[in-house]
């Protein structure tokens, strides 16, 4: 196992951040620690790095048991959201400081330095400095000085977090790639639920300071272990005491056994898929209901129109611990 | 400084402008070139006696050394205060903080006596015990040296505190993830980072020191040829009815320390540019 976390523990004066965490991750995987802003994620993640201290619990990297190392002797590489690039030098030297600071040969630093320059696809800018590069770059250029060192973990503090929308998109792809290539063993923090589903092995969820759930992408999707997760990973409706999400709705024009009847408020269309508010009888909240474009204009969908709703086959519910009167929590979105 | 909007250009505008300019010209611009028209009334003999004079070379000597020797004092303590304020939390750190202001605020005459109350040879509170161990301070170069370091003590931390809260703790924490100790991320990741507020710092602080008066008169003793600082000099020339020898040496000061702010005004004016192309992108 490459990382083992136990019994963690962490307080900020009265503010609990951490309680009791117990994690493992095995090599070679790559990890998100997924949850919302102040839930303690990156918290878990400089401790695992050494940047903070626990007030109790341990921490193993590779067998070695680095609770009581500070992060000069962890070993670990770390990724920060706003670059961190040291700005008084160049690319190439801001990815040969820590060859520098390990003393090693001047021309096998140049060729590592090359290797990595070429890996993150900047070796046509290795004489700039930090600021003449754009936002991604300097990023691409911070976890090429991460590599250097050749870590036993990378981490990655919401390494995308500061990029404009395409660029993050770009070098989320690239990650997936960079770690199917480069196999060490990688967690990234992120509050977005769909960077973490399309590029992590696996899912660590991490609200007030508790793990929710781990699992991979499918398992927390399919089966989310609570109210919490199955919200987070999506927006979720209720419907009869269930909670789905708003596309897991099968919707007709005629009534059908076991399905509640309601009445169409209004049809939103946003882009190719159509967005049906519906109030249904005995149930103070609407629901939402998610289609295609084609489905719902061969249903003939109008304000007003008398639906049928009822769960599809096979969808992911969870029974709703609060009561339908209350309105659905909308699905934090990145 | 960037100030571009223009729109309101109107009649107040341009009296404050008048306004502000004649207070700058009459209570600095003018006194200030009266010196050196002084100093040059009859050409450049005052100057040459000045220099011929081996007590007033002395005092230049004098005023020299002390104010580099309290620059370096005050520039490795400065850096060093300014890394504990910003970097370290521990209690009383608001106390320390606003006793660094204390010697801006407080009168240089005040500053010499409390110099002499703690290293007064007869019966100040250290001065016995350090004059034991065979060290003069008071009415001796160490005691001008400490005068003009209390008096210059702020300058340095007051410029680097506010740079090294802008920049923040992310590149020592990345180069501290990299195997770098604490002493190799100072060397190699903060003090380049704060080199042109330590530089901005230093000027100032050499400039403040040439021209510290008030406590140096006190804790000097104002000995001719061993103890008269260049600025005791003036003074005395002036007293002495030699006003062609003090405006001399007075225009000698002046122009070190006028030389000194404008080399703050180009390393400013530089760091600002390379600060501003920083952030772009």
């Amino acid at each position: 196992m490459s990382i083992d976390v136990s019994g963690v523990n962490k307080r900020y004066g009265e503010f609990v951040a951490l309680q009791d965490i117990n994690l493992t991750l095995p090599t070679g995987q790559l990890t998100a620690l997924l949850g919302p802003s102040g839930g303690g994620k990156t918290t878990l993640l400089r401790i695992i790095a050494g940047l903070e201290t626990a007030d109790s619990g341990s921490v193993v990297i590779e067998g070695v048991e680095a609770t009581r190392l500070p992060v000069q002797k962890r070993n670990v590489g770390f990724v920060f959201q706003h670059y961190a690039a040291f700005k008084h030098l160049s690319v190439a030297r801001n990815v040969a400081f820590g060859l520098e600071i390990r003393k090693k040969p001047k021309d096998e630093i140049r060729a590592k330095v090359d290797e990595l320059l070429r890996l993150v696809h900047l070796d046509a800018f290795a004489d700039r400095l930090p600021s003449q590069l754009s936002g991604g770059q300097r990023q691409r250029m911070a976890l090429a000085r991460a590599l250097a060192i050749e870590p036993s973990v990378l981490l990655l503090d919401e390494p995308f977090g500061a990029l404009d929308a395409k660029v993050r998109k770009e070098l989320r792809d690239w990650l997936r790639r960079l770690h199917d290539e480069v196999h060490v063993t990688t967690v990234f923090v992120t509050h977005d639920q769909e960077e973490a589903l399309e590029v992590a092995d696996e899912i660590v969820v991490v609200n007030e300071g508790r793990v929710e759930q781990v699992g991979s992408p499918d398992q927390l999707y399919d089966a989310p272990a609570n109210e919490f997760v199955m919200g987070f990973l999506g927006e979720v409706t209720v419907l009869g005491g269930v909670r789905l999400r708003p596309h897991d709705v099968e919707m007709t024009t005629a009534p059908v056994p076991g399905a509640l009847e309601g009445r169409v408020v209004r049809a939103l269309r946003v882009g190719f898929e159509v967005r049906v508010t519906v109030d249904v009888a005995g149930q103070d909240a609407p629901v939402t209901v998610v289609m295609t474009r084609t489905h719902a204009r061969s249903l003939g969908l109008e304000p007003g129109t008398a639906v049928w709703l009822a769960p599809a086959e096979g969808a992911t519910a969870v029974a709703s611990a609060t009561p339908a009167a209350r309105p659905a929590p909308e699905a934090v979105a990145g | 400084m960037a100030e571009t909007r223009r729109a309101s250009a109107g009649p107040t505008t341009y009296v404050l402008r008048v306004l502000v300019i004649a207070y700058l010209a009459l209570l600095v611009a003018w006194p200030v070139v009266l010196v050196g028209t002084n100093a040059f009334a009859n050409g450049t003999q005052a100057m040459v006696d000045v220099l011929a004079d081996p007590d007033t070379v002395h005092a230049l000597q004098l005023s020299a050394i002390a104010a580099v020797v309290a620059t370096v004092i005050n520039t490795v303590f400065g850096v060093t205060i300014s890394m504990l304020l910003v970097r370290k939390e521990f209690p009383g750190k608001r106390v320390l903080s606003a006793l660094i202001d204390l010697p801006l605020s407080v009168s240089p005459i005040v500053v010499g006596l409390a110099l002499m109350l703690v290293y007064g040879g007869r019966n100040g509170w250290l001065g016995p015990t350090v004059e034991d161990w065979g060290l003069q301070v008071v009415f001796a170069t160490p005691g001008i040296v400490l005068a003009t370091a209390f008096v210059s003590l702020p300058l340095v931390i007051r410029e680097v505190v506010p740079v090294l809260h802008e920049l923040g703790t992310e590149q020592e924490q990345a180069a501290q993830s990299l195997g770098a100790s604490g002493w190799q991320t100072f060397w190699r990741i903060t003090l380049p980072s704060i080199k042109w507020a330590v530089i901005y710092g230093v000027v100032l602080t050499l400039a403040r020191s040439l021209g510290e008066f008030g406590a140096v008169k006190v804790v000097s003793g104002n000995v001719l040829g061993e103890t008269r600082t260049a600025t005791l000099a003036v003074e005395e020339r002036y007293l002495n009815f030699d006003q062609e020898g003090a405006y001399a040496l007075a225009f000698l000061l002046a122009s070190v320390s006028v030389l000194a702010i404008l080399v703050v005004f180009v390393l400013r004016a530089r760091g600002t540019r390379h600060r501003a192309f920083e952030r772009q992108s």
